[in-house]
């Protein structure tokens, strides 16, 4: 009989022998696969790419969206000395109305277009291409600031209206009046920004001056709702 | 106590016995084609193949199946020498022994064997004839022109030998058989029928197709390294079966069992 024991430790060996080439490869393979999820967890990926599938409306979109208003432009009104150009249409009342209605933390921006083309970011910035009111809720204050910045560069009246009605709602009155007169400047024919800047001279104790604005601008425009706010004025009830 | 591997070792026992041997496609093939040499007139057959391939136990067989019906005689191993090669021919042919200090006449024993022709047809089976010289083949070959004796001769040698041993036979052999390592299901069926020929078929049944797949790539298929490793295993296994029974596995031969084996007769290597 054979001496087992040597032949046992010779068989271990050869099994060692014959096992390495197997080992080595799979601890090579193991580690390759080690270092590529290593490599691929420390590489960010740039989504960046797919912004352009999506158009914002708003870069500083805070909020959720609630309406969407259209509105038509027909007629043009001069205004009075303090405003020179000032111009404005027949049938934004309505729509000045429902935004007077909204609570007091919300944001709305009203790009103004003429109806006639899509909405598009780029055509909105050359002046009235669209037609849509996009509201957004924020009690953020940085959010004001970031839309001054942004018509600062753009001169969107979106923007400016919009900043126009936010600080009137805020009380803010000496900042929409600004707002409303930057916004009547860029478009004369724009009522709400005209009755804004009314309503906040009123606030600020310049009845007087108030009135003769808007005097000025009821003799070109029939508007309804510029009677309906002189007679409020007037009759001390705003 | 008896080990149940002890038997299944002994059947492996390399030996060339006649009862062991083993019907298989090849085997039956060459034993087949051998006889039918035997009945044409030649003058000489070769056989021929790599050692371990089955030439002596094909001798055996023919000489054993022939022997009522033939005058056939094996010479299992070169006489040590020429003198005593002719003496044991001497013997057969004359069927009488050789006087006491005389030799063969060579040239009388032709003329003997020349006058058997048509009387006698005798074959001789010289096994293991690569041990012969030149001079001897030579002289074999001037016996087997009398068409009275034929020579079965049976011969392995080196690759380049073998080559020389054929072109040095190639004019006078009308006929060559060559042997060749078994193939797998040969060595598969070799390996089965001889364990049940001694009625163990529970170890027969242990050793697993891929365990014979194993064995044929170690031995190549060559049936005396195939009953030196199978030898080995069941020594292996007898050991362990008294020693240290946790080891062996009765239901499947263990592959490492078969590697010790192949180790302890290096065919592998550490």
């Amino acid at each position: 009989m054979y001496d087992i024991k040597p032949l046992e430790g010779e068989w271990k060996k050869y099994r060692k022998k014959k096992l390495r080439p197997w080992l080595i490869a799979s601890v090579v393979f193991t580690l390759a696969g080690v270092l590529a999820i290593v490599f691929l967890s420390s590489t960010k990926i740039d989504f960046s790419a797919f912004d352009t599938f999506f158009i914002p409306v708003d870069n500083t979109s805070w909020g959720e969206e609630k309406k969407v208003y259209h509105t038509t432009v027909k007629s043009n009104v001069l205004l009075n000395s303090a405003l020179n150009k000032l111009e404005t249409e027949k049938n934004v009342m309505d729509q000045t109305k429902s935004v007077a209605n909204d609570s007091e933390n919300t944001f709305v921006d009203i790009p103004i277009l003429d109806g006639k083309h899509e909405n598009s970011v780029g055509s909105r910035q050359k002046g009235r291409a669209k037609v849509h009111l996009d509201i957004m809720e924020t009690s953020s204050i940085t959010a004001y600031k970031d839309v001054e910045n942004r018509f600062a560069k753009s001169h969107d009246i979106d923007d400016s209206l919009f900043l126009a009605r936010s600080y009137y709602k805020k009380g803010n009155y000496k900042k929409s009046e600004y707002w409303a007169l930057q916004t009547n400047k860029i478009d004369p024919d724009i009522e709400e920004s005209i009755l804004i800047f009314v309503k906040s001279k009123i606030k600020l104790g310049r009845k007087n001056e108030a009135i003769s604005i808007l005097r000025s601008y009821l003799k070109k425009s029939n508007s309804q709702e510029a009677v309906k706010l002189l007679h409020s004025i007037e009759n001390n009830k705003i | 106590m008896t080990s149940r591997y002890e038997n299944a070792k002994n059947v492996f026992l390399d030996s060339v016995d006649i009862e062991d041997y083993i019907d298989l496609d090849s085997s039956v093939a060459a034993y087949d084609q051998l006889q039918h040499s035997l009945s044409k007139p030649l003058k000489m057959i070769l056989i021929f193949g790599k050692p371990g391939t089955g030439k002596s136990i094909l001798l055996n067989r023919i000489q054993e199946k022939l022997k009522h019906q033939k005058e056939i005689h094996y010479f299992d191993t070169p006489a040590p020498s020429e003198k005593e090669f002719f003496h044991k021919l001497f013997k057969v042919l004359t069927q009488k022994d050789l006087p006491s200090n005389t030799e063969v006449n060579f040239s009388a024993l032709v003329d003997f064997c020349k006058k058997l022709r048509g009387k006698r047809e005798i074959i001789i089976l010289l096994d293991e004839a690569q041990m012969y010289g030149p001079e001897m083949m030579e002289k074999i070959r001037l016996l087997s022109d009398s068409r009275a004796v034929k020579f079965v001769v049976s011969l392995h040698k080196t690759e380049d030998e073998d080559l020389i041993a054929k072109e040095h036979f190639q004019s006078r052999i009308w006929e060559v058989i060559e042997l060749k390592n078994a193939t797998k299901e040969d060595q598969t069926a070799y390996i089965h029928k001889k364990l049940l020929k001694k009625n163990l078929y529970e170890i027969a049944n242990s050793i697993k197709a891929k365990d014979m797949k194993l064995i044929h790539r170690f031995t190549k298929g060559n049936y005396r390294e195939c009953n030196k490793l199978l030898f080995t295993m069941f020594e292996i296994c007898e050991y362990y079966d008294k020693n240290e029974p946790a080891k062996v596995n009765y239901a499947h031969i263990p592959k490492k069992i078969i590697e010790m084996s192949a180790l302890k007769l290096g065919y592998i290597h550490v």
